[in-house]
C-alpha cells in the first residue's frame, strides 16, 4: 500500500520523460525489424511490417502519457489557457456572464446571510433546540409572560423541564462612575445562564445567594461592554462597577455571541433578586418571562399538556373576567424570537431565488448563443481527434472559470449589499446587524457557483459536434432556439412576479404613510429623560426636577407650548388597563370578559395644544387643576362614547381601578373629551384611551418623563438648547431628543425597508430579464439578416421590418407576462400579512406592473428592431 | 491500427504480471512471450502493451530499469514488485474462480441437449 502511494507520488512529481518513452518504443521497433530481417525481408519491407505490427506510434506515445496524473494537470492547464484566450477574444460575452452571475450569486448570498440566523442557524445557546419560551398569553400581552404569583409554583412542580428560569426584562440604568453613561441592565434569575447553556468566558455565573434581595451585589458584563469600556482587560473579574449608585462586584464576562432570549439589547446582566416569598404571596405578582429547557425527548406540545394542571391553578388566581381570554403557550425559542419575521424571511428567500433563476437563465441563454456560433470550431476540434469527454471537460473548465469569477465577484457584491441592507434597515432588527459573510455563507456561495457552472458546462458541452456542420454554410439549431425562447418567457414571468410583489409592498407603504394620525407631528420636539434612583430617590425630588425643567424650557426662543407626559402616540410605552376596570359608582360593571384594552398616559394641560389634538367636549385640563387635590381625566372620543352612551360625560365622576382597595380606586372627574388619536402603532387602529392630569403632587410623578415642545425654530438649535437647559440642572443626565416626525417616520421603517428591498430585487430581475430578451431578439435578427435583406429587396419598408421583429418579440413577451401574471396572482397571498389596507390582488398594482413590464420589454426589443431596419439589402445578400 | 485487444478487460494486466513473474523482461520480450506461450491465440496489439506497462508501473505493481539487452543495446527491463507479486496471486485466484464458474455454467447448459 505504502509503496504504491510512494510510486504514485513520485510519478506525480516526475512523470516520465518523453524521450525515455520514445527510446523504449524505438527499441521495440528495432527488435521487430531485426527479427523481420532475419526472416529474410528486405530492409524497407522489414521496417514497414514492423510499423504495421506495432500500430500507431504517436497514439501509443499519447496513451503512455495519459497513464499519469500529470496528463490531467497538463490538459487542465491547456483548457484554462484555451478558455482565457476565448474570453479575451470575446470580452463582451465574458463580462456579461460574470456580471450576471455576480448579481445573481451576490444577492442570493447577501440574503442568505441575513436570513440564515432567522431560519436555519442554531441559536447561541447550548443545545438550543430544547429551549422553549413558557407562559400565559392575554389580550393585554399576546407574547407569553408569567406572573410572580404563580411562577414559583410552576418552577417547583413542573415536570417537562430540566430547569425553568426567568428574566424580568431590560431597563435603562446609569453607570455612575468617572465617565457616566446610560446602559441597559438585564435582570435574570440565578439559573438563567445554566438553563440557556451559556458559560461566561471569564469568571463565573451568579450564585444562588446573590439572587436574593439583600444578597451580595454582583454583575456580569456583556462582551461588548467588556471590550469597549474595559479594553478586554483579562483581570476585570473581581473589580467593582457602580450602577445606579450601587457598587457591584464584576463576577464574569459573557461570551460575544450571547444575546437575551427576547433579543433585547443589554450591556450588563444583574441578578433579578426578587423576594420569592413575597412574590408567592402576591397577586398577581411581578411579570416575568420564563424559559425552560425540555427534558430529552419531550416536545413543546407534550410540555404544554403536562403544564395544564399548573395552568389551571394559575387561572384560579386570576379574576373571573380574565379566565376566558388567558391561554397557556409553550413554543420553541426560535418561534418566540422570529415568529413575526419568519414569513418575511421566506418571502425574501423566494424573491432572491427568482433573481438567481433569472440570472441563470440569462447565462444559459448566453452560453447557448455562444455555443451556436462556435459549432464549426467544435466540429474542427472533434475532427482533429478530440474525444467527446475531452470536449465536455473543456466546456466544463470554461464555465467553471466563468462561474468562479462570477462567484468571487458575487461575494464582494454580497458584502456591499449587506452594508447597504444594514444602512437602510431600521433599528430593531438585531439579527440584521449580526449578519455576516462567514465560512458557512461562503460555502453556500461556492456550492451555488459550482452547481451553476456544471449546469452551464453541460449545456455548452453536450451539443454534439457533427462533421456535417463543416460542410453546411448556415445552420439553425431549432431545438436550442426553442429552449432559449422558453428561457426568456420564464425570465419575463419571474420578473413579473418580482415586480408585482414590489408594487404591492410599495402601495401598502404609501397607505401607511398617508395614515391620519389624529395629531400634528410637525414642529414638535420630544425630550425623554429617565432620572437615576440615587440622585432622585423620592417622587418629590423627581417632580421638583421636571417642574423646574418645564419652567426653564417654557421661555426658550421659539417655544410656543410645553407639556410633560410619559409617552407619545402613535406607538410606544403607554400604560394599559382593561375596559372592565373602568366603572361608575352604583352601576354594574362589564358583565362578561375584560372588554379589551384601554390605553392611558400622564399629561400636563398643554399636551393637547402641543400635539393639536382637538378637545371636542368640555374644556380639557386647566392650570388651576394642577394645584388641586381632586383628580381629573380626559377621555378619548371612542372611550367616552362607550362609557357614557348618549350622555354628556363632562363633569361625570369615574373610577378607573375596579377591584383595587377603595383608597387606590379614587374618583376622577371627566373634564373633557379629546378626538381619537392613532395610538396603537401606525398599522393598528385607534384604541380607546384616557389621559390623567399630572398635577403638582408627588404621587403623580416617577423617574421617567417625556417633555414635548412646539417650536417655530428648526429642531437643530432647539435640541442643543434643551440639552444646555438639562445640563444646567444636572450635567450628568442623559437626554434623548427626537422630533415627533422622526418618531413617526421610524415606525414606518420596517415596511419601508421591505418595500425597498423587494423593489431593489425586482429592478435587478427586470434588468436581467430585459438583457436576456434583448440578447435573444438580437440573435434572431442576426440569424435572419439574409431574410430581412431579401424582404427589403422585394420592397418591404423599414417600418414593416421593425414590425416583423417586434412581432417575434411579442410572441415571447405575451406568454411571459401572462404566465407571470398567473404566478403573481397565485403567490401574492403569501404577502398579505405584510400588506396594510391592501388586498393581495390589488388591481392597480397588477395593472401598472403589467403595463410597465410590457413597455420596458417592447423598448428592449426595439433596439435590435431598429438595427434590423438599418440592414442594407445589398450587404445582407452578399454576406453569405 | 489493430483493435486494442479482444481480451477481457484486465486480462492483459494479468498476462503481463504472469509473464514477468518468471524473470525481468523488456516490452518486446513480453509481447513475444505472450504470443508464443498462448500459441498465437492472443493477438496483442504491440502498441497497446506499453500504456498497460506504464499503468502497472504507476500503480507500483512492476518496476522498470534500464539494462543492457542480449544484443548489448540499452533496453527498459520490467520486473515484479512485492505488491505486484501479491496482486498476481489475487488476480490468478479470481480468474480461476471466474473460469471455473463459467465452465460450470457451460457444462450445465449442455446437459439437457
Amino acid at each position: 500500500m505504502m509503496s504504491e502511494l510512494l510510486s504514485r507520488f513520485r510519478f506525480f512529481l516526475a512523470g516520465r520523460d518523453r524521450s525515455e518513452v520514445d527510446e523504449e518504443l524505438q527499441f521495440h521497433l528495432d527488435q521487430q525489424i531485426n527479427t523481420n530481417l532475419q526472416s529474410g525481408m528486405s530492409p524497407a519491407e522489414a521496417e514497414r511490417q514492423a510499423a504495421i505490427a506495432f500500430g500507431g506510434l504517436q497514439r501509443t506515445r499519447e496513451q503512455c502519457r495519459e497513464q499519469y496524473p500529470r496528463y490531467w494537470l497538463e490538459t487542465l492547464l491547456q483548457d484554462i489557457r484555451y478558455s482565457i484566450r476565448g474570453f479575451r477574444r470575446n470580452p463582451a460575452f465574458s463580462l456579461a456572464v460574470v456580471v450576471t452571475l455576480m448579481l445573481g450569486i451576490g444577492s442570493t448570498t447577501a440574503v442568505v446571510s441575513v436570513i440564515d440566523r432567522i431560519l436555519f442557524r442554531s441559536l447561541p445557546y447550548g443545545d438550543s433546540s430544547r429551549l422553549v419560551s413558557v407562559g400565559l398569553t392575554a389580550p393585554i400581552e399576546p407574547q407569553e409572560f408569567v406572573l410572580g404569583g404563580s411562577y414559583y409554583e410552576w418552577q417547583d412542580n413542573q415536570k417537562p423541564f430540566v430547569s425553568l428560569t426567568s428574566e424580568t426584562g431590560v431597563e435603562p440604568c446609569d453607570l455612575t462612575e468617572n465617565s457616566p453613561a446610560r446602559l441597559n441592565c438585564a435582570h435574570a434569575e440565578a439559573n438563567f445562564l445554566s438553563t440557556l447553556g451559556v458559560v461566561p468566558i471569564l469568571g463565573r455565573n451568579f450564585a444562588a445567594n446573590e439572587d436574593r434581595p439583600n444578597g451580595p451585589k454582583v454583575a456580569l458584563l456583556t462582551y461588548a461592554l467588556w471590550h469597549s469600556r474595559y479594553r478586554s482587560d483579562p483581570t476585570v473579574v473581581g473589580k467593582s462597577i457602580s450602577i445606579d449608585g450601587q457598587t457591584r462586584e464584576i463576577v464574569g464576562v459573557l461570551p460575544a455571541s450571547f444575546e437575551m432570549p427576547r433579543l433585547q439589547a443589554a450591556d450588563v446582566l444583574l441578578p433579578q433578586a426578587l423576594d420569592v416569598a413575597a412574590q408567592r404571596r402576591a397577586d398577581p405578582g411581578r411579570p416575568l418571562w420564563a424559559f425552560g429547557r425540555l427534558k430529552p425527548g419531550v416536545t413543546p406540545e407534550q410540555a404544554r399538556a403536562e403544564l395544564e394542571p399548573l395552568f389551571q391553578y394559575s387561572l384560579r388566581l386570576a379574576p373571573a373576567p380574565f379566565r376566558k381570554e388567558v391561554h397557556l403557550q409553550v413554543r420553541s425559542l426560535r418561534d418566540r424570537q422570529f415568529h413575526e419575521v419568519h414569513q418575511a424571511a421566506w418571502i425574501l428567500l423566494g424573491l432572491v431565488a427568482a433573481v438567481l433563476l433569472i440570472a441563470c437563465a440569462n447565462v444559459t441563454s448566453l452560453m447557448m448563443a455562444r455555443g451556436a456560433s462556435r459549432e464549426k470550431e467544435l466540429a474542427v476540434r472533434s475532427a482533429l481527434g478530440a474525444g467527446r469527454m475531452r470536449l465536455l471537460r473543456q466546456a466544463l473548465t470554461e464555465s467553471l472559470a466563468l462561474s468562479l469569477a462570477g462567484g468571487a465577484s458575487g461575494c464582494l457584491f454580497a458584502l456591499l449589499l449587506l452594508r447597504f441592507f444594514i444602512f437602510v434597515a431600521p433599528g430593531g432588527m438585531p439579527f440584521l446587524t449580526k449578519a455576516q459573510i462567514d465560512l458557512r455563507i461562503l460555502a453556500f456561495a461556492l456550492a451555488t457557483t459550482v452547481i451553476c457552472a456544471i449546469f452551464f458546462g453541460l449545456i455548452a458541452g453536450l451539443r454534439s459536434a457533427t462533421p456535417q456542420v463543416l460542410a453546411s454554410r448556415t445552420r439553425t439549431a431549432s431545438h436550442q432556439a426553442l429552449l432559449r425562447r422558453s428561457l426568456v418567457i420564464v425570465q419575463i414571468a419571474m420578473s413579473m412576479v418580482l415586480l408585482a410583489g414590489a408594487a404591492l409592498l410599495a402601495r401598502s407603504f404609501l397607505n401607511l404613510q398617508q395614515q391620519r394620525l389624529g395629531m400634528t407631528a410637525q414642529n414638535v420636539v420630544a425630550a425623554t429623560i429617565s432620572l437615576g434612583p440615587t440622585s432622585y430617590p423620592t417622587q418629590n425630588r423627581q417632580m421638583a426636577f421636571y417642574l423646574q425643567l418645564e419652567r426653564s424650557l417654557r421661555f426658550g426662543p421659539g417655544i410656543t407650548s410645553v407639556a410633560v407626559c410619559d409617552s407619545l402616540p402613535p406607538g410606544g410605552n403607554h400604560h394599559d388597563t382593561l375596559y372592565a376596570n373602568i366603572h361608575l359608582d352604583g352601576q354594574p360593571g362589564q358583565a362578561f370578559g375584560t372588554g379589551g384594552n384601554v390605553y392611558w398616559r400622564w399629561v400636563t394641560p398643554e399636551y393637547f395644544q402641543t400635539l393639536q389634538i382637538p378637545i371636542i367636549q368640555g374644556q380639557g385640563f386647566s392650570d388651576s387643576q394642577l394645584e388641586s387635590t381632586d383628580r381629573f381625566v380626559v377621555l378619548s372620543q371612542s372611550l367616552a362614547d362607550r362609557v357614557f352612551p348618549a350622555q354628556n360625560p363632562i363633569g361625570q365622576p369615574l373610577r378607573l381601578a375596579r377591584g383595587a382597595p377603595p383608597d387606590n380606586d379614587p374618583i376622577y372627574t371627566v373634564v373633557g373629551v379629546a378626538a381619537n388619536v392613532k395610538n396603537g402603532g401606525l398599522a393598528a387602529g385607534e384604541e380607546p384611551e384616557y389621559y390623567r392630569l399630572r398635577r403638582h403632587q408627588p404621587q403623580d410623578w416617577d423617574r421617567g418623563a417625556t417633555i414635548i415642545l412646539k417650536t417655530t425654530l428648526p429642531p437643530g438649535p432647539v435640541e442643543s438648547w434643551i440639552r444646555s437647559q438639562v445640563a444646567m440642572l444636572d450635567p450628568t443626565l442623559p437626554v434623548e431628543i427626537t422630533t415627533l416626525s422622526e418618531r413617526v417616520d421610524k415606525m414606518a421603517d420596517q415596511p419601508r425597508f421591505e418595500a425597498l428591498l423587494v423593489s431593489f430585487f425586482a429592478c435587478m430581475g427586470l434588468a436581467l430579464a430585459m438583457v436576456g430578451l434583448y440578447g435573444v431578439i438580437t440573435f434572431l435578427v442576426v440569424q435572419r439578416t439574409q431574410e430581412i435583406g431579401v424582404r427589403m429587396a422585394l420592397g418591404a419598408t423599414r417600418i414593416a421590418i421593425v414590425r416583423l421583429v417586434l412581432a417575434s418579440a411579442v410572441r415571447l413577451i405575451a406568454p411571459g407576462v401572462l404566465l407571470g401574471l398567473a404566478l403573481a396572482l397565485a403567490l401574492s397571498r403569501f404577502l398579505s400579512s405584510l400588506l396594510f389596507n391592501l388586498g393581495p390582488h390589488d388591481p392597480l398594482a397588477f395593472v401598472s406592473v403589467t403595463g410597465l413590464l410590457a413597455v420596458v420589454a417592447i423598448l428592449a426589443s426595439l433596439i435590435p428592431g431598429a438595427s434590423a431596419a438599418r440592414v442594407d439589402p445589398i450587404v445582407a445578400l452578399r454576406c453569405e | 491500427m489493430p483493435q486494442p485487444t479482444d481480451l477481457l478487460q484486465g486480462t492483459l494486466d494479468l498476462l503481463i504480471l504472469r509473464t514477468l513473474a518468471l524473470e525481468p523482461m523488456h516490452g518486446w520480450g513480453i509481447a513475444q512471450r505472450i504470443q508464443q506461450v498462448s500459441r498465437n491465440v492472443f493477438q496483442i496489439g504491440q502498441g497497446s502493451l506499453y500504456p498497460a506497462l506504464h499503468r502497472l508501473e504507476y500503480r507500483g505493481w512492476i518496476q522498470a530499469e534500464w539494462r543492457a539487452s542480449d544484443n548489448n543495446r540499452k533496453a527498459r527491463y520490467y520486473s515484479l514488485t512485492q505488491t505486484g507479486r501479491s496482486q498476481l496471486e489475487a488476480e490468478v485466484e479470481s480468474w480461476d474462480r471466474l473460469a471455473g464458474a463459467v465452465a460450470l455454467v457451460l457444462a450445465q447448459a449442455k446437459e439437457p441437449a
